[in-house]
């Protein structure tokens, strides 16, 4: 018997130390962007970093919106699959079909300064048991074989939460 | 007996490189270690990936650089013609700046992250009415959008940010719509066909406009022609310092 239904969030932070192809792509695409945009709530460049922006200018919380224009192509090459976050058989398996993009720091002097998050959000998976310390899931609407219900066993680590619960099986 | 021993040395020796290779994969992703390994090893380490590459990105440019800006929002068509003009080149047409214009809907409404602010794959929308274009050797940009609605307070109005091909801003501007009973601005708001449902009942006229209203040579304003019917076609011209 399942404990319920839940969706995981998987916080990917993207810095300048971030190494594979698509986190650059999307720092260099999200840092061009802030730039361009941000100058709409800082003009005459009076701030430097995101957070001197967001505290003393009305609206400014609108440039995580505004910049997520800049990624919403690399979010769609992910064909609905979370990235790095693995089963413990070493297999992408989490899919998504919602996102958040924020912007965690950044700064129109020092590009070093620029660091972003995607939270994926995953579809509905039925929370099935807990083993040491990982998840025994399954997508909620997955279907039944001969076997049952086919699983995967992921494992609680930074960055990942249970974004949502809910007590009725879907 | 000597077999099974052998077998044993065979597996300690596999033991042993096995190890090294646990141990190097904790390290390359630190974020997904839990870090606090107490010599068991692979139970406080998450595997490493384990599966055909790909798939592989590609450069891609921002979402905002279309033409047709309309994702699916209704209304009465529009097109936007707006030329950059530089002032400090005698008003000779500014090619290769970047344009970026914005304006709600019909019913008022820009879009922006709301409710839990989730954004969806399948519905690619999200950015609605905002566009990115770089201006041709003549120094002009053209958008296929919807005839903006209005909100209290406000003036029917498109918002535009013109940058140097460098992405500096070179002005921040609003383009104002003409008024007067034969209007294009007054013919779409009595729209119901299309789905405009306000009116002009507490509409906010240029005049009254906080940010129109100082505009009195009315530059701001904006040339509209063609009929609700067939759609309009704003033409503007935005001088700018570049």
């Amino acid at each position: 018997m399942a404990k319920g239904t839940i969706r995981l969030c998987y916080r990917k932070i993207i810095d300048a130390s971030s190494q594979k192809v698509w986190d650059k792509y999307v720092f260099e695409s999200s840092y061009t962007e802030f730039l361009m945009q941000s100058q709409l709530y800082n003009q005459g460049k009076k701030y430097n970093s995101f957070a001197e922006i967001l505290i003393n200018v009305p609206g400014a919380e609108k440039l995580h919106f505004l910049v997520s224009g800049a990624i919403v192509g690399y979010v769609q090459q992910l064909n609905g699959i979370v990235p790095d976050m693995l089963d413990n058989l070493g297999k992408h398996f989490l899919s998504f079909s919602n996102y958040r993009f924020e912007i965690i720091n950044s700064d129109i002097q020092d590009k070093t300064a620029h660091q972003v998050a995607i939270n994926f959000f995953s579809n509905p998976l039925l929370w099935h048991d807990t083993i040491d310390n990982y998840l025994l899931i399954s997508a909620a609407d997955a279907e039944k074989c001969e076997d049952g219900i086919l699983t995967n066993l992921v494992q609680l680590q930074p960055f990942l939460g249970i974004y949502s619960i809910k007590n009725e099986i879907a | 007996m000597e077999q099974s021993r052998k077998k044993f040395l065979k597996n300690m020796f596999l033991g042993a490189t096995s190890v090294p290779f646990i141990l190097e994969a904790c390290k390359k992703d630190s974020t997904t270690g839990s870090g606090s390994g107490s010599g068991s090893g692979s139970g406080t380490c998450t595997v490493a990936p384990t599966e055909t590459a790909g798939p592989f990105p590609t450069i891609t440019p921002s979402s905002y650089v279309r033409s047709d800006i309309r994702d699916g929002r209704t209304g009465v068509a529009l097109t936007v013609n707006i030329t950059i003009k530089n002032i400090n080149n005698s008003c000779a047409a500014l090619a290769g700046a970047i344009v970026d214009i914005w304006h709600c809907d019909k019913d008022g409404n820009y879009s922006e992250y709301g409710g839990t602010g989730m954004q969806s794959t399948n519905y690619t929308a999200v950015h609605f009415l905002r566009g990115r274009q770089t201006t041709d050797a003549n120094g002009l940009v053209s958008f296929t959008s919807i005839f903006p609605g209005w909100y209290t307070g406000r003036a029917t109005h498109i918002h535009v940010h013109i940058y140097n091909a460098a992405g500096t801003s070179l002005k921040i501007t609003q383009i104002a719509f003409p008024e007067g009973a034969s209007s294009a601005v007054v013919a779409v708001n009595a729209s119901t066909a299309n789905g405009y449902t306000k009116g002009m009942s507490g509409y906010t006229y240029n005049a009254s406009d906080n940010v129109f209203s100082d505009d009195t040579a009315g530059v701001e304003i904006a040339a509209i022609s063609g009929s609700v019917s067939a759609g309009y076609i704003l033409t503007h011209t935005i001088n700018v310092a570049a």
